[in-house]
């Protein structure tokens, strides 16, 4: 068919890294660029050691070739992470994160684990942070009705991961409410 | 950065204050049709902002398509305005490369123009395959169904009419013409079975992400509610359709 399976019901994390991808991060380059005039924007002139904006996935593309420096976003280093982690674990509800955190995050620690500091301290709390937030997921179930399930900053990855048994949960409890329950309790069918 | 959106939530949502911010509620010509979602929009965290160039809203119609359990509008104008860029670029690299004096620096430029080309094909690629995948999904629903009509493009209309025919052909000849003339038909409505055209299911449960403030939408229990700019939620496809039509909305 047109739509493989696999692709019918959401997205891949592949798909989203790409649309992650698309953002824009701050760049040192070490090799100098005109001004050129790309599909999604015109970037440049590069002229090391200024530092200039670029989209992630050209990013990546630079440093794989090491004709650059990543410099890392605010939100990438070990302080705020920590931070964020204490939040996570004290408080019921989830904390503020980026939205596309665990895809950026990823795509940097492999790339420019060079330009992070303290990378291992980094996954660490990713991690950390992540299993904090599913075991949160897993609560929310609980909450599911079929009106609506207010889900305040979950990011993109985990929606994607919870989607297949929130979508169905829910689609069965829509399926439930809608027709009452039938009278006779003798009836087994 | 409170965290009392708790109590907001629980505050009496019928009553005189539906109708004064039903009053409030944006304009709808506030925010442009056709495909430009104006530059209403912002991101989770100020990070998350990007301008809203034409491959960026490829990608949210693409997002929208993909977990949507309806055909939305097709976006030809914005297909048509990428394809026309892609093909511009391709020409452009063709020509630097062949080129023999250009240097070390234009071939990683090349490298680069071309990966954008190859990623901006895999989106318009993959939204075109949804969207056929949904057309022969439900083909028999659309030839039925003129309102639909003016969402897909006149190409993917032809196309859904014949695979129609095709198939209805195909179980004619293979097995309907052998039963008893009572049972040939392709689109009966028995009591207490599904029917047998395929409708989009309206009742799936997505994911819905709050680009503005949204007007208030009616959930299946009769209750209203509204969304905040950057709220996520999971709510039935129908109570969010016409905002995602509208653009206020964005499946994620």
């Amino acid at each position: 068919m047109a739509l493989p399976p696999s692709l019918r019901t959401s997205v891949t994390p592949p798909e989203l890294e790409l649309v992650a991808s698309e953002q824009l991060v701050e760049i040192i380059p070490l090799v100098s660029m005109e001004r050129t005039a790309f599909i999604s924007g015109a970037y440049g002139p590069l002229r090391p050691p200024t530092k200039c904006k670029m989209p992630l996935w050209m990013a990546s593309n630079l440093k794989l070739k090491k004709k650059c420096h990543i410099v890392p976003p605010t939100w990438l280093n070990v302080d705020f992470l920590q931070d964020r982690l204490t939040q996570e674990t004290t408080l019921p509800s989830f904390s503020e994160m980026p939205f596309r955190f665990a895809e950026i995050a990823k795509i940097l620690l492999d790339v420019a684990p060079d330009d992070l500091q303290n990378p291992e301290k980094l996954r660490t709390l990713l991690k950390d942070i992540r299993e904090a937030r599913q075991a949160k997921s897993r609560e929310g179930l609980s909450k599911l009705d079929p009106n609506e399930l207010i889900l305040q900053n979950l990011c993109a990855m985990e929606i994607n991961e919870i989607r297949p048994f929130f979508v169905r949960g829910m689609a069965v409890l829509t399926q439930l409410t809608r027709e009452p329950p039938p009278v006779e309790p003798m009836d087994e069918t | 950065m409170s965290f009392d959106w708790d109590d907001d939530f629980n505050a009496p949502i019928a009553g005189p204050s539906f109708v004064d911010r039903a009053r409030n509620a944006p304009e709808d010509d506030d925010f442009p049709i056709a495909d430009e979602f104006g530059g209403g929009r912002a991101g989770i965290l100020a990070q998350d902002v990007a301008e809203d160039t034409p491959f960026q809203q490829l990608i949210r119609h693409w997002l929208n398509e993909r977990h949507a359990p309806d055909i939305l509008p097709g976006q030809e104008l914005l297909l048509g305005r990428l394809l026309d860029h892609i093909r511009k670029q391709s020409n452009d690299v063709e020509l630097l490369r062949a080129d023999p004096d250009s240097s070390e620096e234009e071939h990683f430029r090349i490298m680069l123009v071309q990966t954008e080309i190859e990623r901006v094909k895999f989106v318009i690629r993959s939204y075109i395959r949804t969207r056929l995948h949904k057309i022969e999904k439900y083909a028999r629903h659309i030839a039925t169904t003129p309102e639909i009509h003016e969402r897909l493009s006149k190409a993917e209309l032809d196309h859904a009419k014949r695979y129609a025919k095709t198939v209805e052909y195909h179980f004619t000849q293979s097995v309907l013409q052998s039963l008893p003339p009572e049972q040939r038909k392709l689109d009966e409505d028995v009591a207490f079975m599904p029917p047998m055209i395929p409708a989009p299911d309206k009742l799936r449960p997505v994911f819905a992400h709050a680009l503005v403030d949204c007007p208030p939408m009616r959930l299946p229990d009769g209750s209203a509610t509204e969304m905040q700019k950057g709220q996520i939620s999971l709510t039935p496809y129908h109570v969010v359709e016409h905002l995602l039509l509208r653009g206020e909305v964005a499946l994620v």
